[in-house]
């Protein structure tokens, strides 16, 4: 008897992917898990893995030992902003890059690149000093506005994606009458969708979770953003971690609605490439 | 034109606007309707969860028997507060008092960012009457800080599983060998074996004699009461390599090596390195005061004595005075303000009690400490004045300004020897190297 080969080539790669899902599922599930313990049995051992009783009420006591909803609505405006900004910026500062003719255009790119090599804590305490001096101290500007700069990861990441695009596509724009701002924006920035969205999760993972620049330039509580208002709930002596973990999870669900919504370019890039 | 895309880029246009505003319109509001009077001060702090509603009552109250002083605060989770508060010292906006961990106090005072309180504290304060103020004290005799709570370590014992052991409650009279011989009878491997039976298996322990972390709640305790330690009484210079220090060593690699005392490697496999005793796992820990909350809120029945003695009867409780400290950039005005503040915090009863019941540390006041409210308030640990009492022999982690640097070189080279990746000998003479090489650096630059 023949067995479908197909048939079986779809068993194995089934239960390949089952198993690896499982072991990326496992940390997940034990969160969850862990969210809804109480205390004692959160640091039980031997490990209690399953909760008893499933405490749901962790997550509501969340939300009344923490201002969740301020916390997350600033996130969300420091998020929201830097994502718009980096498409912006960094889009047009690598169309430049890719497609314009100016002096000493590699040389400038390089410095570009070379500003990656610079670890951030060097930047800390001049960026802190500027952001003094322009009255930004305790507001949510200084952890959006550097996005409306041009990061060189998304300069870099945009220009390949530039590059790659056929020059007819330029040139048959240009004899249309097309400016070369409008090229930019009619023509390359459609074709390159998959490195846009490429560039807002990162651009939207680094932000929603950041700690360091929002514990530095925010004081008040009212302004704090998700991650430092969650560390914020733990005591200096005693840490309730299972609050802790409840609220990291809460905390995680923007950043999948993101990334469902985004997914749909990445599959769509690779196969919607060249000429038609 | 196109009517409907101009509509569209306008409402695109709105939209980013909208969010701009939202973004930037953070700027600090609430400053309208004070009197210009009134000195407004700002207050950093870092957060611990609920004691930060009851730090903003006290700020209320404060408020209100001083009209003429604001406080504004400041606060962030523990590690990022003082991330942000290096960061701040160097851009020049520090909060005028803050909170500082007590470790920390002398890395302030000699980067001259802490203000020299010893006037005010001579004028204002009777030194008698609280804990802890020499802690914060730096080599000339200044005074950096004023304590907010205090830290001092005991050691905490599961009377249930000593009760089951058959073996006696720990008492002062114990030594640190007295304290492993007890220990060897509570440590149980994963056959029922204990540590002084043959066939004990040290690598698969289910329940430990003693656990044993870091420098606080593990080696500096034992080295100090060994005799040794890390500093000479100047503060800048290594003292790591002594005989001393060899012998505590050889102590605590013996607990480690036998399975009694849980070594670097064992508390990884815990939630967090502070649960092996609130969890039931380990019968006894060095502790510091704060860590009676998470034992009580787990319900372990358990109990606390004095530490133990070292061979020659010497004695050592760890102490950390976590402190006010008041900037030194502050104006006058702001600085006697901020003084008020540090006064309202020790001396006014109510506040030292409404402190003390959130159980986090030592009230500061000694009448306070001492009163049924904090000895007898029906939490465990029933003995409480064993904290009281360990004051007789306290002192402090061997803190200067370079505290943080060289906990993690001695840590680094003594984990070694813990996790016999190197003989005794060598982590010492290691450490001694590496701690001397740190002082210098700073000292002599100084």
């Amino acid at each position: 008897m023949k067995k479908n080969p197909n048939k079986r080539r779809k068993i194995i790669s089934y239960i390949v992917i089952t198993f690896s899902a499982m072991i990326m599922l496992t940390p997940f599930i034990t969160a969850t898990f862990n969210s809804l313990k109480t205390y004692k049995q959160y640091t039980a051992i031997p490990v209690e893995y399953i909760p008893n009783p499933f405490r749901w009420q962790n997550y509501v006591e969340v939300w009344r030992m923490t201002d969740f909803a301020q916390y997350g609505w600033n996130s969300f405006i420091v998020t929201v902003l830097s994502v718009l900004g980096a498409l912006l910026s960094c889009s047009m500062v690598a169309y430049a890059f890719a497609r314009l003719d100016f002096p000493f255009k590699n040389s400038l790119f390089i410095m570009v690149l070379g500003t990656l090599m610079i670890p951030p804590v060097v930047m800390i305490i001049p960026q802190f000093i500027i952001f003094k001096h322009m009255g930004a101290l305790d507001t949510l500007v200084p952890l959006w506005i550097l996005e409306w700069l041009a990061q060189p990861f998304g300069v870099f990441l945009m220009r390949q994606a530039f590059l790659s695009i056929p020059k007819e596509y330029e040139e048959a724009a240009k004899l249309d009458g097309c400016s070369p701002l409008q090229t930019y924006w009619r023509i390359f920035m459609p074709m390159c969708k998959p490195q846009l969205a490429t560039l807002t999760i990162f651009t939207f993972m680094t932000k929603w979770n950041e700690i360091m620049a929002p514990a530095i330039y925010l004081s008040s509580q009212e302004k704090f953003t998700l991650p430092i208002g969650v560390l914020s709930m733990s005591g200096a002596w005693f840490g309730k971690e299972q609050y802790l973990v409840a609220a990291a999870l809460m905390s995680l669900i923007p950043i999948l609605i993101v990334f469902f919504f985004t997914e749909k370019f990445f599959v769509k890039g690779a196969s919607s490439s060249g000429l038609k | 034109m196109n009517q409907k895309k101009v509509m569209k880029l306008w409402m695109a246009f709105m939209t980013v606007f909208a969010l701009f505003i939202a973004g930037c319109s953070d700027e600090s509001s609430g400053k309208g309707g004070d009197d210009s009077s009134a000195t407004e001060i700002t207050l950093g702090f870092y957060s611990s969860g609920s004691a930060d509603e009851k730090m903003q009552e006290l700020i209320d109250k404060f408020e209100e028997q001083h009209p003429d002083i604001k406080i504004k605060t400041q606060n962030a989770p523990y590690q990022q507060f003082f991330q942000k508060l290096d960061t701040q010292i160097a851009g020049g906006t520090a909060p005028d008092v803050w909170l500082s961990d007590g470790v920390f106090v002398q890395k302030y005072a000699e980067r001259g960012a802490a203000k020299d309180l010893t006037e005010w504290i001579n004028q204002d304060l009777n030194k008698d009457d609280y804990y802890g103020l020499d802690f914060n004290k730096g080599p000339n005799g200044s005074y950096w800080a004023v304590p907010q709570g205090i830290q001092i370590a005991s050691l905490f014992y599961n009377k249930d599983m000593f009760d089951k052991a058959g073996v006696d409650y720990p008492d002062e009279s114990w030594t640190w060998e007295d304290l492993k011989e007890a220990g060897a009878k509570l440590t149980i491997d994963t056959s029922g074996k204990t540590a002084n039976e043959s066939g004990f298996k040290s690598n698969s322990v289910n329940q430990y004699g003693l656990t044993f972390f870091s420098i606080t709640e593990g080696w500096m305790t034992v080295l100090k009461s060994y005799g040794g330690g890390i500093l000479d009484d100047s503060l800048k210079q290594s003292i790591i390599d002594t005989p001393e220090n060899k012998k505590a060593m050889e102590y605590i690699v013996d607990g480690m090596d036998r399975g009694i005392f849980t070594d670097p490697s064992d508390l990884q496999a815990f939630q967090s390195a502070m649960s092996p005793f609130p969890s039931e796992t380990a019968a006894m820990r060095i502790g510091i005061y704060a860590r009676v909350l998470a034992a009580n809120e787990t319900g372990v029945n358990y109990d606390v004595t004095v530490l133990p003695k070292g061979p020659d009867g010497e004695r050592f409780s760890p102490v950390i005075a976590n402190s006010w400290i008041i900037n030194n950039d502050a104006s006058d005005k702001k600085a006697k303000a901020a003084w008020e503040w540090v006064k309202y915090w020790v001396s006014e009863d109510d506040v030292q009690k409404e402190w003390a019941e959130l159980g986090e540390a030592v009230p500061v006041k000694k009448s306070v400490a001492q009163s049924d409210m904090f000895l007898n308030s029906g939490d465990k640990p029933a003995n409480k004045q064993a904290f009281l009492d360990s004051f007789e022999f306290a002192g402090t982690l061997d803190v200067n300004a370079v505290w943080s640097e060289w906990v993690k070189k001695t840590g680094d080279n003594f984990n070694r020897a813990f996790l016999k990746e190197a003989s005794i000998e060598e982590a010492l003479e290691r450490a001694d190297k590496e701690v001397q090489k740190v002082l210098d650096e700073f000292y002599e630059n100084q």
